[in-house]
This record gives C-alpha cells, structure tokens and sequence, in this order.
C-alpha cells in the first residue's frame, strides 16, 4: 500500500476479477426483490457479505443492518484494492477513492452541524478512501466545524476548507464548504496523469463522470426552476460543458436536454433522454448514466485487460451492487412492489 | 557499396568484434530466452498468485499457466544441438 516501487497491475487484476464473478446477478435480484428484509440478510450471510452481516449482526437489525453491512463490506472491499497496488497503480485508484474521503469529510461536516451524535455520524461513514482510523476517530470527535478544518489541516483539503471557512462563518450555510471539498476532489482527479494509452483511457472515462454529474445537476436545476446559479455547482475538467454554457443551458430544460443528444455521449444516454422529454423522469435519467458509465468502464476494462481500468470497472459495479441491494432493501420496507423495485435497478 | 560493407566486415573480424564462436552465440541465444521466459513468468506468476489467493482452487491452472512460459527455453535449447 504505497505509491512507490513499479505498479503491479497482473496481481491486482486477477483479484478483482475473481471478486468480480462473486458479485450478485439477474438472478439473484430476482430472487432479492421477493424477499422480505430478513430474508436478503439471511441471503447476505451467506454470499461475500457473511463476515460483516456477522460481525454488525448483534448490534443492529432490519434494513439498518443490511444498510451498515454494505457500507462496511464496501469499504473493506476498497481498501483490499489499495492494499494490492502499488506505485503508478495505487495513485491512479486512490485518485478515484478519494471520493469516498470527500463523502465523509461531508458526512462530519454536516453531523457537526446539525448536533448530531457521534455514533449516529459514524455509521454514516464509509472507510473506504485514503484516511485511516486515527484521522477517522480525530474527525468523528471533534465538535466544531473549526475543529474538522484543522485535523483536515495537511491534507488536500486543508487550504480550500480554511478559504471556505471564512464565508461559512460569514453566510452560515454548509454550501461553501460542500463545494470547497468537491473541488478538491475533482482537481486532483485528473491533474498529472500518466500519458500511457489505458491511462489516456482512464482520463476519458474520468471526464465522462465529470460531465454526467455536470448534466445530472443541470437537469435537476433546470426542471426544479429554483433560483440556484448553477455555476456554483459546476464541476471542472469535464470536456461537455463549460462554467457559462452550463450556466445558459440550465435555464431552459428542452435547450438542455438537446445539447446532451447532440454531444458525444449522444448514442449512450439517447434513451434515456427521450423518456426524459416523454415521462419527465429524472430517476430513469440518472439509472442511465449510471448504466451508460458502467458500460462504458466495463468496455474499457476488457480493451486494456493488464491496467487500471478492470480496477476501476469493478469498483464502478460493486458500487452499483451496493446501490442495487439497499435500493431492495429500502424499498421492500416501504412496501414497494416487486415490480416497481426492479425499475429502481441499475443492472447491466 | 558493397564493397565498402566487405570492407568494414573485414576490418571488423581481424578486430575481433563480432561474435564468430558458434558455441558462444548458441549460449547467448538460449540465455536471452531464458531472460525472456523469466519475464513472462513475472506477469502470469503474479496474476496467478492474485487468482490463487481468491481461490484456492485455481492452483493447478496458476501453476501450469506460470511455467508454460519455459517452453521458449526449452525450444532455444534445440538450437544448442544444431550448432
């Protein structure tokens, strides 16, 4: 687990592969959405989710414990991976779990805004990015907004949260600081990539995620009509938008959802951009960049089979499992049909 | 032309800068294979400890996999025999 020394993609590869064939199939939704929520635990048991269906088993229930067994599952899954590689590989990989770091600086900041316990922000965690535990068990116990910028002094978010902190105290609002961390994250996504053609590769399908969220937002901006500037939400580096065009287009929905038809991710996500103009379902469209970019990361992984990116479309697919599962479970305790759940997948 | 090449090969073997002995290009030629099988061996070995390490089922597959590599210095040896 360290950037130094020669990348070792082989035994990185044949790992993730063979973890791969474990990951739940079509069958195995089907079977999920006609259980009730002890059962998919019960199901869980007995798959890779054993272990942390066991060790989470005695202290939570329900859907909460399926939710928790996921999200540990998940993170030892991740962490594994970071174990594996080494050199060039590990940077690239940990470049994209990063946003796992991103999502629970979030979670803390919001937690500690909102008094939340400590128990109660921890469960929300999920340890799967670069931080370890003592930076993990410092974060969850600090008590001010003031205290989390200083643990998350000396890494890649100390300077844009200490910048975003002055407006913080000034406005009062978690925007600035939510928006210092994303941006973070994504500058350091894609600075400083290798020029190797499976990295090239990886770059694109970087972009592509970069501009997908970029198009998923405008969308909810344009359709919810609210008066948000949307330049604000703007996500650097993706090659489809631009600050001012993203900020033009958002304002009108039809001129929107034209310009994505038209741009190179047309033919991908055609689809779901006729039901968008049809049905008016923002869910459909998300599902189908989500399965567009699963496509997308699973091509790419059988292009260049001894490099990052069958990493990365295993990352990519456990995730979705971890979607798909919770989206079952959530949905069997709301009393969803079984019907109405599999529209909710993201299956590819 | 031609002439000129003669002439350089000439000058190159009263120097004694090529290699004229058989059996020392047979040796050369059967360690450069065996330099590349080596680094054959080095991906695949490491992809099969990887596979093995998920499955402990797949040791037979990883171990002929890892040593079919060797075959390249098993066909360089024939050369040994011809010269």
């Amino acid at each position: 687990m360290s950037a130094v020394g020669s990348s070792n993609p082989e035994y990185v590869v044949a790992r993730v592969r063979a973890r791969r064939g474990s990951l739940y199939g079509d069958e195995e939704y089907r079977k999920l959405t006609r259980m009730g929520p002890a059962e998919i635990a019960r199901f869980m048991e007995e798959s890779s989710y054993g272990a942390d269906i066991n060790a989470l088993g005695s202290r939570h229930g329900g859907v909460d414990l399926i939710e928790y067994a996921l999200n540990r599952n998940l993170a030892g899954q991740f962490d594994d991976i970071l174990d594996w590689s080494e050199g060039s590989l590990y940077d690239l990989i940990a470049r994209y779990l990063r946003k796992f770091d991103a999502w629970n600086v979030k979670t803390v900041i919001r937690g500690v805004y909102t008094d939340a316990d400590q128990s109660a922000i921890e469960v929300d965690l999920i340890r799967a990015g670069e931080f370890d535990d003592r930076r993990i068990r410092r974060l969850l116990e600090a008590d001010s907004i003031d205290a989390v910028v200083e643990v998350l002094e000396d890494t890649i978010y100390g300077d844009p949260l200490r910048e975003a902190h002055a407006e913080y105290e000034e406005t009062g609002v978690l925007v600035p600081l939510e928006n210092a961390v994303d941006r973070a994250f994504y500058e350091r996504l894609l600075s400083g990539l290798g020029n190797d053609e499976p990295t090239r590769q990886y770059e694109a399908f970087l972009k592509a995620e970069v501009d997908f969220r970029n198009a998923a937002n405008a969308l909810r901006l344009a359709r919810s009509g609210a008066d948000i500037d949307p330049a604000a939400y703007f996500i650097e580096g993706g090659e489809l938008f631009t600050r001012g065009s993203l900020a033009r287009l958002a304002r009108n929905l039809d001129d929107l959802v034209e310009y994505i038809a038209d741009s190179q991710y047309g033919d991908e996500l055609g689809p779901a951009l006729r039901e968008l103009e049809e049905a008016g379902s923002l869910i459909a469209f998300e599902h189908a960049i989500d399965a567009a970019l699963l496509a997308y990361s699973d091509r790419l992984g059988t292009i260049h089979p001894v490099s990052v990116t069958p990493v990365i479309s295993y990352i990519l697919a456990k995730e979705r499992e971890v979607e798909n599962i919770r989206a079952i479970a959530r949905g069997k305790e709301a009393g969803l049909s079984a019907d109405q759940i599999e529209s909710e997948l993201v299956i590819t | 032309m031609l002439e000129a090449t003669n002439e350089l090969g000439n000058v190159a073997l009263q120097a004694g800068g090529t290699l004229t002995d058989a059996n020392a290009a047979a040796a050369l030629a059967v360690g450069l294979a065996a330099l590349g099988a080596g680094y054959a061996e080095r991906g695949i070995g490491s992809a099969a400890v990887g596979a093995m390490a998920e499955d402990d089922d797949l040791f037979v597959n990883g171990l002929i996999l890892t040593v079919l590599p060797e075959t390249i210095v098993i066909l360089a040896l024939v050369v040994v025999f011809i010269v």
